[in-house]
């Protein structure tokens, strides 16, 4: 009952509210017709309390109490005001949304700039779906805060951020005023990687195995007692510090062979589509934490064999997007 | 700069500040609340300060509930009752101190700061003067200082911050709040009443007289009534303010006789220019309203209808327990009941049987004069030519009093002058009977109120002459004329403070003497009656006039004009402000950007002045010495914007003249 008149109410006044439903794109002001206002439970309990202030004057003729009864209606009045002042006229800008993969939390910088000389306090935000907002930010003059909202992924693909609500309660709590942000920014979800996945395809064709040598270059595998230092891959090993959780590797050769090619048509069709690229996001990532050169197929798109940030952020991104509309 | 975002966190020192708020809330109480609910509150809020500064858990409603049920019987058995007012607010102070070991949530906050408003409110069944508002004040601010510390969500200013705020937010409202209090529609209460609250026990006149009984009132600096002069104020001798009529003797008592019935021609003649004036009646129990004598037509009391009696005693319906205020109108010069008879004579001149031997022998001997008047004057010249004495203590009086006051003590006060004067009189065979009231007056000069206290309370004397009617005899004013000339002070010294002679100069509100003393006491009490007349008893009368008085006021073209101009004012100030918000620099380069936009180069949102002054200087649109001075413009501007800064003071006035270059 209440949900259906809640819905009714939002569908009626999305036509009048600011670009509701619209993309705020670039810097928003929140001015006037942002703000919104109402006051909470607090607010009725005082309204309540100013009722019965009034009833005891009169009923009791109390001169004071009349004084009294308008000073905290006054009080009131000025706390709405100041209510709104706190949220008023902020500017709101997107910040970065890094990229993530399916299944982990997607992350939403939002930069909220106070330009006024106005000192805000206790500037709540989050979706505005949230039951409870995560995020409390004092805001002094001249200065910006940056909330990070964390948003849960589920596929692959563009995700962009639910509408963002920024509410206040402050200085006394009797009034929320809030205002609705919909950033014109949106994360880029990878494909979760597969866990148990098969090993790298490498060696081409289907043989995935073979035997260690000391002609090429076949990428990193863990140090094993036992490995000579000149086996020690060092450039790898600087680049993983150990005491954040790197570990000692040691260059891996094998005898010649094929470069290794991560092509999506050779996966196997039983497996249906996020599966597959589900495959290849995992043997992106293990190519990548043994430095191997790999080839990316990916229907029309082929990429030449290489290793490194550049290469990696392409391949995971076509995987993202493939059969999906890319809108820019 | 990044700010850290913080967790909701609350504060031990919110609590110890709600603690003293509610102190401060409570401390009024403590004058009328019964001394173990003061103490009991007292403990309750040290022991939850004890547990917020140590850290405790608070007490299982386990513990707490034994203690309210028990509070509660013991309101019930000090008041008697759990209703009434003073009940009431027992209650709720104990309601208070207990809820501060039973808060939790964030609601329970509202909750004991809204019922502390509430505290404050009943604090004014106690006391609404000038003192108890600038603590309703501080404990307003305090309050308000409270729920904002529970605000924060972050770093917590100081507490001296945090009442800047409460305080700023308190001097907005305070002009709304005027406001309110002015123009928000008043209406008459009560819209109820508990048992047992007919307000507090106030001296005031009696319905009855017996000696001692008046000089007691004449200690109290009490104001009775206060009343404002629409005409000139008569002289103090002429000022009578008629209250009850007593006529039923019975030996030691004058008191009101049994039957008052009405429903006859009051018979007033009344001569001269009438006085106009309006009288502010303090709070009491009874229900007499006052006014000079005579006045010509029933005054109109808001709120209360009004009955006046055939001895011309005007009384309210209800008791006038609060404040009221009316108009009245008098002549000083009247023919009361001025006709050849009077119907009920004898009831006027009942003695009692067995009393006062002597005085009735006297009175009886006067009869052997033949007119009225020679036995009035008789007896007002025995009061003048004997050593009567007018004094504040008169001695102690037996079993036949007026024998003993006319011939042993000889000393007494207007009751027993009255009183004596009113039996001899009737021993006489003329009508008489005691009217009792106020007389005088003292006139403000700060604010022109005369305040009529409880010490100007007077007992004169009334006889019936036929073809006069009743007339006014005040036997005291024979006795001691400064009485009535210019008041009790001047007749009669007060007893000393303690009763020690020797301090009787040390009290500096002593007498109506010194002039600097009279200065002082005239402003304190323009200011209270101030208080009184535009707080306390802002009455919708009240209300009704003045926002007359502001219609006519406002409403004219000088207030529309002060209007404008202020708006304006505040137009051009904000207009200012915003200007110099603006380096100067900065604001010539906008409004460069917006002439070469007029001029079809609008420049383009992401494009620093440069990349514009390289497409400026492609543009086929402008001339080409607008467009050498835009470029240069450009040049300038990015230098200074970008480069280190560099001292010119010339570059306003080059950014000028290149800017009036650029059409």
């Amino acid at each position: 009952m209440a949900d259906g008149l809640r819905g009714r109410l939002r569908r009626a006044t999305g036509a009048w509210l600011p670009r509701a439903g619209t993309l705020d794109a670039g810097e928003v002001v929140l001015r006037q017709r942002r703000v919104f206002i109402l006051p909470t439970r607090a607010g009725l309990g005082f309204a309540l309390l100013l009722a019965v202030l009034l009833i005891g004057s009169i009923n009791y003729a109390l001169g004071l109490g009349f004084g009294l009864t308008f000073l905290a209606l006054s009080c009131a009045l000025v706390d709405m005001v100041a209510t709104y002042r706190n949220l008023a006229h902020l500017a709101l800008q997107q910040g970065r949304a890094a990229t993530v993969f399916a299944g982990q939390e997607a992350q939403f910088e939002l930069l909220v700039f106070n330009r006024t000389r106005l000192a805000r306090y206790a500037i709540r935000a989050d979706f505005a779906d949230a039951p409870e907002p995560r995020h409390v930010a004092d805001i002094p003059p001249g200065v910006h805060a940056v909330l990070t909202l964390s948003a849960p992924t589920e596929g692959r693909g563009w995700l962009a951020p639910a509408r963002v609500k920024l509410s206040t309660r402050f200085p006394l709590g009797l009034f929320n005023a809030w205002s609705y942000w919909r950033p014109a920014t949106r994360a880029l979800v990878y494909p979760r990687p597969e866990d148990g996945a098969p090993p790298l395809p490498l060696g081409g064709g289907g043989s995935s195995l073979r035997a260690a040598g000391h002609d090429d270059f076949a990428g990193v595998r863990n140090y094993q007692a036992g490995d000579s230092p000149r086996q020690l891959a060092w450039r790898q090993i600087a680049r993983l510090d150990p005491s954040i959780g790197g570990a000692l590797v040691s260059k891996h050769f094998e005898g010649g062979g094929d470069e290794l090619v991560l092509d999506f048509d050779a996966l196997p069709r039983t497996l249906d589509l996020e599966q597959r690229l589900s495959r290849m996001t995992r043997w992106v990532l293990d190519a990548e934490g043994r430095a191997l050169p790999y080839a990316f197929r990916l229907g029309a798109l082929r990429l030449d064999a290489a290793f490194g940030a550049a290469h990696q952020a392409a391949c995971l991104r076509a995987l993202a997007l493939y059969g999906i509309e890319d809108g820019a | 700069m990044k700010i850290p975002t913080t967790a909701l966190t609350r504060d031990k020192a919110d609590t110890l500040l709600l603690l003293a708020s509610a102190v401060l809330v409570l401390a009024p109480h403590t004058t009328h609340l019964p001394l173990w609910v003061s103490l009991l509150c007292g403990a309750t809020l040290a022991w939850r300060a004890a547990i917020t500064l140590r850290g405790k858990r608070m007490p299982p409603a386990l513990v707490l509930l034994p203690v309210a049920v028990a509070a509660m019987a013991g309101v019930q058995f000090s008041y008697e009752t759990v209703l009434g007012k003073d009940a009431g607010v027992a209650m709720l102070v104990l309601l208070v101190a207990f809820k501060m070991l039973e808060m939790h949530a964030r609601r329970d906050l509202f909750v004991v700061i809204f019922l502390c408003f509430f505290l404050v409110l009943t604090n004014f069944f106690y006391a609404q003067g000038i003192v108890s508002a600038l603590l309703t004040v501080a404990s307003v601010l305090l309050l308000l200082a409270t729920q904002l510390s529970f605000q924060f969500t972050g770093a917590v200013p100081p507490l001296r911050t945090r009442l800047a705020m409460a305080g700023r937010m308190l001097a907005f409202a305070a002009p709304i709040a005027i406001v309110l209090f002015v123009v928000f529609p008043r209406i008459h209460g009560p819209l109820w009443t508990l048992p047992g609250e007919a307000g507090g026990a106030r001296s005031g006149l009696s319905d009855t007289m017996a000696p001692g009984q008046m000089s007691n009132l004449a200690l109290s600096d009490e104001p009775a009534f206060r009343v404002r002069f629409f005409t000139p104020p008569p002289a103090q001798a002429r000022l009578y303010w008629r209250g009850p009529v007593l006529d039923f003797f019975d030996g030691l008592t004058w008191s009101r006789g049994a039957s008052q019935a009405s429903g006859r021609d009051l018979q007033l003649l009344v001569g001269g220019d009438p006085v106009d004036y309006e009288v502010t009646l303090e709070p009491s129990q009874s229900r007499w309203v006052f006014a000079l004598e005579m006045p010509g037509e029933l005054p109109v009391v808001p709120g209360h209808a009004l009955r006046i009696s055939p001895q011309f005693e005007l009384t309210a319906i209800d008791a006038l327990n609060s404040r009221v205020r009316y108009r009245a109108s008098s002549h000083l010069q009247f023919a009361f009941q001025g006709g050849p008879t009077l119907d009920d004579a004898g009831r006027w001149l009942l003695l009692p049987y067995g009393f006062n031997p002597r005085a009735l022998a006297a009175g009886r001997a006067l009869r052997r004069l033949a007119d009225p008047a020679q036995r009035v004057d008789a007896v007002l010249r025995q009061f003048r030519e004997q050593p009567f004495q007018y004094t504040l203590s008169p001695p102690r009086l037996g079993r036949h009093t007026v024998d003993e006051f006319l011939y042993g003590t000889r000393s007494g006060f207007c009751e027993h002058y009255a009183g004596a004067f009113v039996f001899l009189m009737r021993a006489a065979g003329i009508p008489a009977r005691v009217v009792t009231g106020y007389q005088g007056g003292e006139i403000n000069p700060l604010d022109g109120f005369m305040t009529v206290r409880q010490s100007d309370a007077h007992a004169w004397a009334e006889v019936w002459i036929a073809g006069i009617g009743w007339q006014r005899v005040d036997p005291t004013a024979a006795v001691a004329p400064e009485r009535v000339r210019r008041g009790l002070d001047a007749s009669v010294p007060r007893p000393p403070p303690f009763g020690i002679e020797a301090l009787r100069g040390m009290d500096p509100f002593q007498g109506r003497g010194h002039a600097w003393t009279v200065q002082l006491r005239h402003a304190a009490n323009a200011v209270n009656n101030g208080w009184n007349q535009w707080v306390l008893n802002y009455t919708p009368e009240r209300q009704r006039d003045l926002v007359r008085e502001l219609q006519r006021k406002l409403f004219g073209w000088p207030f529309v004009a002060l209007l404008t101009s202020v708006v304006m004012a505040l137009l051009v100030l904000r207009f200012l402000r915003r200007r110099g918000e603006i380096h100067p620099v900065d604001a010539l380069y906008s409004t460069l950007c917006k002439r070469l936009g007029q001029l079809g180069l609008a420049r383009a949102q992401d494009e620093g002045p440069s990349a514009y002054a390289a497409r400026v200087a492609g543009a086929a649109e402008l001339a080409p010495q607008s467009r050498a001075a835009a470029q240069e413009f450009l040049r300038r501007y990015s230098a200074w914007r970008y480069a280190p800064p560099t001292a010119d003071p010339r570059l306003t006035a080059t950014l000028k003249s290149l800017l009036s270059q650029v059409r």
